[in-house]
C-alpha cells in the first residue's frame, strides 16, 4: 500500500516537489522559533534562586570612564555612602556589588580546565549581600570577618561551578582549580544556583568575590543595593538622593527599583521573541492558505483518477485516506531533510549555550506542529474528493 | 495587447476568488514585513530632523587606546576630541558633547528620570532642531557656565503639564537650570542629538574628565561640502599617529574614526585594517530580507502554478490559434505582477496602519515612524521583483503544456 502511494507521489514529483519545499522553509522558519520559545520556557520554569522584593538598586556614577581605575578615596567615599545607608530607619540591609542583578552586561572570565575553558560570571559583592537577597547556602559558609586577614582570597561558587569545577568533590575549602596567582583563591562556600541574568536567562556559572570597604585594594563597588522596611514608597527615594548627594558631591546616583529592572529585562529578553514570533505565525496562516489552495486545485485536476477509483469499488474513507496518506508522505519527505540541516546546528557549534534538551524538545514540537497544519490543510481538500461522483467524473472536461 | 492582457487579468482574478484572496493575502502580509522592517532601519539611519545635513555630517563614535598590556576603549574623550579633532580643516563647525547619561529628578517627591546632554554651542548649530518655544543656548552660555537648559516636549509635558517653561526652573541631577528653549522630541537611537534635557559643558560637575583621551564625549563634525568629507576623514586618520599619551608605556596606539552612523553601525560585521566595511552591513540587510522571502516566494509559486493549470483548456485553445510560447509567457507575467501591484497597494496601507500602531505603542519612546517616498519606492520594487519572480516558472512551465493535452483535458499538473 505504502509502496503503490509513494510511487504515485513519484509520479508527480515536479509538484509535490515545490510543495516539499515549501514544508521543508516552513520546518526551518517554525523551528527557530520554537526554540526561542521553548528556551526561555525552560529556563522560566528554573527557580530564580534569590529574592528581589522591597530591594532597590543604587547605581553609583563616578564620572569616570573605567572600570579598573579607581582610587582609595573612591572606596572611602563608597563607604561614607554605606554609613549613611545604614542610618535611615527605613532601609533593612544594605550591600554593594559590582554588578546588581537584571543586568545587561557585567564582569565574566574564563578558567582553563582539563583543556577545555569553564566560562563564568563574576561579581564582586560586601558581606550582606546574601541578607538582601536571600542567597541560600548550600554548603560551606557566606563571607564574614572571618576571612579579614587571611592570607588566601576567599571566594563563593555556585552549585553550577562547583559540579563543573569538582564533580562530586566537596569544594568548601580547596584551591580554586586553574588559579595560578601569588595570592590562592579558596573556595568558602557554596551557594544553591541563582539566576543574575533574569528568569529568562541561563542559569550560569558564578563566582563571587569579597569586597572589604575599609580594605584600600578593593574596587570599590558600582552599586549599592539596600532592602526597604515593608511599607516604604517611592517618595523616600527623594529623602535618600539628597542625602547620598550629601555626602559625594560630584557624583551621581540613580536609583531604581529592582522589580522595574527586572520588568525591563524580560521585555528586553520577550520582545524579539514575539515579534519573530508574529512574523512567523503570519508566515504560517500564509502557508497554511496557500497549501490548502494548491492541494485542492490538485484534487480538482485528479477528479477522472479519482472517479475511476471510486468506480471500481473504493469508498468515500478509502479516497480520503489515500489523499491524506500522499501528503503525509510529502511532509515526511521535507521534514527529513528539514532534520537533517537543523541537526547539524549542533554539531557544528553554531547554537552556543541552547542545551541538547532545549534542542530536541523543540524539533518535537516543530515536527508535530508542521505535522499538524499540512494534515488540517489536506482536510478541506480530500474531503472534496470524497464528494466525487464516479459518472460525472469520468466524462469531467 | 497589454490593456486586453490586464482585462483578462481581472477577470481572471474575479473568478478565482478564493485564490486571489490568498495570493493577495500572502504578497500584502510577506510586504508589510518587509516595509515595517525597511520604515525601523530608514528611521535610524536615514535623514530625518534635527540631522538635516547628515550627507555632510561625521560622527566620532568610539576611541580606543592600546598598548602591549592591553587596551582601553569606549567613547572618546574630552582631550583628544579637543585637542585634535575641532582643529580639523575643510571643517565648517564642529561640536564636541558628552554621551547622554541617566539624572535622578523629583516632581513632588515623584522620581523623574532623565537622559542628560553636556554640549557646547556649536552642537545647536550643526543640528536644526525645531524649537516649540525659546530657543539654544550659545557658546557664551558654556564658556561662562551659566545654567541654562534646553528640554524636549517630553520633560515640557513631565514637569510643566506643556504649559509656558521657557524661563522656568528645572532640577536635575541635584542642579537647577533655567529653561531657555523647548524642542520637539528626538528618538532614542539617533544618538548625536538624543536627550531629554541639554546643558552646557561648562556646568558639567566633574571637570577632571576633560583631560582624557578615552572617556565617554562624541563629536560631530559639519563639513563645508559633501565633496570635503574623505578629505576630512584621512586627515584624521593622519591625526591619530599624533596623539600624545601621558605614559606611552601604558598605551601607545590609537584607534578612532570620524564616520556616519551607518559606518559605525556596520563594524559590528568586523572591519578590515580598522576601516568599517559599510557594504557588510548593506550585505547583511539584504541577506536577512532574502532568506525572509523565500517562503513567501516558494509559497506563491506554487499558488500560481495551481492558479495557471487550472486554465490549462484556455492555453490550449490560444496555442492552437497560433499563440507562441513568449506571447504567453508574457501575458502570465504581467499577470503575476499586476496581482503583486495590488497587494503591494493593501501592503503599503496595512504598513500605515502598523506603523501608526507601532508609534502610539510608545513602546520605542519619542519614535514618530512614518512611510515616506524611499520606503514606497522600495516596497514597490519588492512587489514587481515579487511577482516576475514567482511568476516566471509556472509561466515557463505553462508555455510548454502540448495543446492537444491541454485541450482534451489530460493534463495532471505537474506530470512532465
Amino acid at each position: 500500500m505504502i509502496k503503490h502511494l509513494i510511487k504515485l507521489v513519484w509520479n508527480r514529483k515536479r509538484g509535490n516537489f515545490l510543495i516539499a519545499v515549501e514544508i521543508f522553509f516552513s520546518f526551518l522558519a517554525l523551528f527557530a522559533v520554537i526554540v526561542q520559545v521553548v528556551y526561555h520556557s525552560e529556563n522560566y520554569r528554573q527557580p530564580l534562586g534569590f529574592s528581589y522584593e522591597n530591594v532597590w538598586n543604587i547605581e553609583i556614577d563616578m564620572k569616570q570612564t573605567s572600570d579598573d581605575y579607581f582610587s582609595p578615596e573612591q572606596l572611602e567615599t563608597v563607604r561614607q555612602l554605606y554609613l549613611a545607608l545604614r542610618q535611615f530607619d527605613e532601609i533593612e540591609t544594605a550591600a554593594g556589588a559590582h554588578t546588581p542583578p537584571f543586568s545587561f552586561g557585567g564582569s565574566s572570565g574564563a578558567i582553563e580546565l582539563n583543556g577545555r575553558d569553564v566560562r563564568y560570571r563574576r561579581n564582586e559583592v560586601t558581606d550582606d549581600f546574601d541578607k538582601v537577597f536571600g542567597v541560600r547556602l548550600a554548603g560551606g559558609r557566606w563571607f564574614s570577618k572571618e576571612d579579614d586577614g587571611a592570607a588566601w582570597r576567599p571566594t563563593v561558587i555556585n552549585q553550577r561551578v562547583a559540579r563543573e569545577m569538582f564533580g562530586d568533590e566537596d569544594p568548601v575549602g580547596k584551591r580554586l582549580p586553574g588559579d595560578e596567582g601569588p595570592t590562592e583563591t579558596r573556595v568558602i562556600g557554596v551557594v544553591t544556583d541563582f539566576r543574575h541574568g533574569s528568569e529568562f536567562d541561563d542559569t550560569e556559572n558564578l563566582l563571587l568575590s569579597r569586597v572589604k570597604l575599609d580594605d584600600p585594594k578593593n574596587r570599590p563597588p558600582r552599586n549599592l543595593l539596600i532592602k526597604l522596611r515593608p511599607g516604604a514608597t517611592r517618595e523616600f527615594e527623594e529623602k535618600l538622593v539628597a542625602r547620598l548627594q550629601g555626602v559625594a558631591k560630584q557624583w551621581s546616583f540613580a536609583v531604581e527599583p529592582l522589580i522595574e529592572r527586572r520588568e525591563e529585562k524580560l521585555q528586553q529578553r520577550l520582545i524579539p521573541v514575539i515579534v519573530v514570533g508574529v512574523v512567523a505565525s503570519f508566515l504560517m496562516i500564509m502557508v497554511a492558505l496557500g497549501l490548502t489552495g494548491v492541494l485542492w486545485q490538485n484534487v480538482t485536476q485528479r477528479t477522472r483518477e479519482i472517479g475511476l477509483r471510486r468506480a471500481k469499488g473504493a469508498t468515500a474513507r478509502r479516497i480520503h485516506r489515500q489523499i491524506l496518506a500522499e501528503l503525509l508522505i510529502i511532509t515526511t519527505a521535507a521534514l527529513i531533510a528539514g532534520v537533517a540541516l537543523v541537526a547539524q546546528f549542533p554539531l557544528l557549534d553554531i547554537i552556543g549555550s541552547i542545551s541538547g534538551k532545549v534542542y530536541a524538545i523543540s524539533i518535537v514540537v516543530s515536527l508535530a506542529m508542521i505535522y499538524a497544519l499540512t494534515m488540517a490543510c489536506g482536510l478541506y481538500p480530500s474531503w472534496m474528493a470524497t464528494k466525487v461522483q464516479p459518472a460525472e467524473a469520468l466524462h469531467y472536461e | 495587447m497589454l490593456k486586453n492582457y490586464l482585462k483578462i487579468a481581472f477577470k481572471v482574478f474575479l473568478r478565482r476568488k478564493f485564490f486571489t484572496f490568498i495570493s493577495l493575502f500572502a504578497i500584502s502580509l510577506t510586504l508589510v514585513v518587509l516595509m515595517v522592517a525597511t520604515a525601523l532601519i530608514d528611521h535610524i539611519f536615514g535623514p530625518m530632523p534635527p540631522e538635516n545635513k547628515r550627507d555632510r555630517t561625521l560622527g566620532v563614535f568610539y576611541a580606543e587606546m592600546s598598548g602591549s598590556r592591553g587596551s582601553r576603549g569606549g567613547n572618546a574623550g574630552y582631550a583628544f576630541l579637543d585637542r585634535y579633532v575641532r582643529n580639523l580643516p575643510q571643517t565648517d563647525k564642529v561640536s564636541v558633547f558628552s554621551w547622554f547619561s541617566q539624572v535622578n529628578s523629583y516632581r513632588g517627591g515623584e522620581p523623574i528620570k532623565l537622559w542628560l546632554k553636556h554640549t557646547d554651542g556649536a552642537f545647536w548649530e550643526i543640528l536644526e532642531f525645531e524649537f516649540l518655544e525659546g530657543g539654544p543656548f550659545t557658546a557664551d552660555d558654556d564658556r561662562n557656565a551659566n545654567f541654562v537648559a534646553v528640554i524636549n516636549e517630553a520633560t515640557r509635558r513631565k514637569f510643566f503639564n506643556d504649559r509656558p517653561a521657557v524661563g522656568q526652573t528645572i532640577e536635575a541631577d541635584g542642579q537647577r537650570f533655567t529653561v531657555v528653549g523647548v524642542v520637539a522630541n528626538v528618538p532614542f537611537f539617533r544618538i548625536l542629538p538624543f536627550a531629554d534635557i541639554w546643558t552646557p559643558m561648562g556646568t558639567a560637575k566633574l571637570r577632571s574628565d576633560r583631560a582624557e583621551l578615552v572617556g565617554n564625549h562624541l563629536a560631530m563634525i559639519l563639513a563645508r561640502d559633501a565633496a570635503d568629507i574623505p578629505a576630512i576623514k584621512s586627515e584624521f586618520q593622519a591625526r591619530l599617529s599624533q596623539v600624545e599619551f601621558p605614559d606611552p608605556k601604558q598605551f601607545n596606539r590609537f584607534d578612532s574614526a570620524a564616520e556616519t552612523f551607518f559606518e559605525f553601525t556596520s563594524r559590528l560585521f568586523g572591519t578590515t585594517d580598522g576601516k568599517a566595511q559599510p557594504q557588510r552591513l548593506l550585505a547583511g540587510l539584504i541577506i536577512a530580507a532574502i532568506l525572509f522571502m523565500i517562503l513567501p516566494t516558494v509559497n506563491l509559486i506554487n499558488l500560481n502554478i495551481s492558479r495557471i493549470m487550472e486554465r490549462a483548456s484556455e492555453i490550449g485553445v490560444r496555442k492552437a490559434f497560433g499563440a507562441s510560447s513568449r506571447t504567453l509567457v508574457g501575458q502570465f507575467i504581467v499577470e503575476s505582477v499586476l496581482l503583486s501591484i495590488i497587494g503591494g497597494a493593501i501592503g503599503f496601507a496595512l504598513s500605515h496602519l502598523t506603523l501608526r500602531a507601532l508609534t502610539g505603542s510608545g513602546l520605542i519612546p519619542y519614535a514618530d515612524f512614518q512611510l515616506n517616498y524611499r520606503i514606497f519606492l522600495y516596497g514597490l520594487a519588492t512587489a514587481i521583483f515579487f511577482g516576475l519572480f514567482s511568476g516566471v516558472y509556472p509561466a515557463w512551465k505553462m508555455s510548454r503544456l502540448h495543446p492537444v493535452a491541454a485541450l482534451n483535458g489530460s493534463v495532471q499538473g505537474g506530470r512532465r
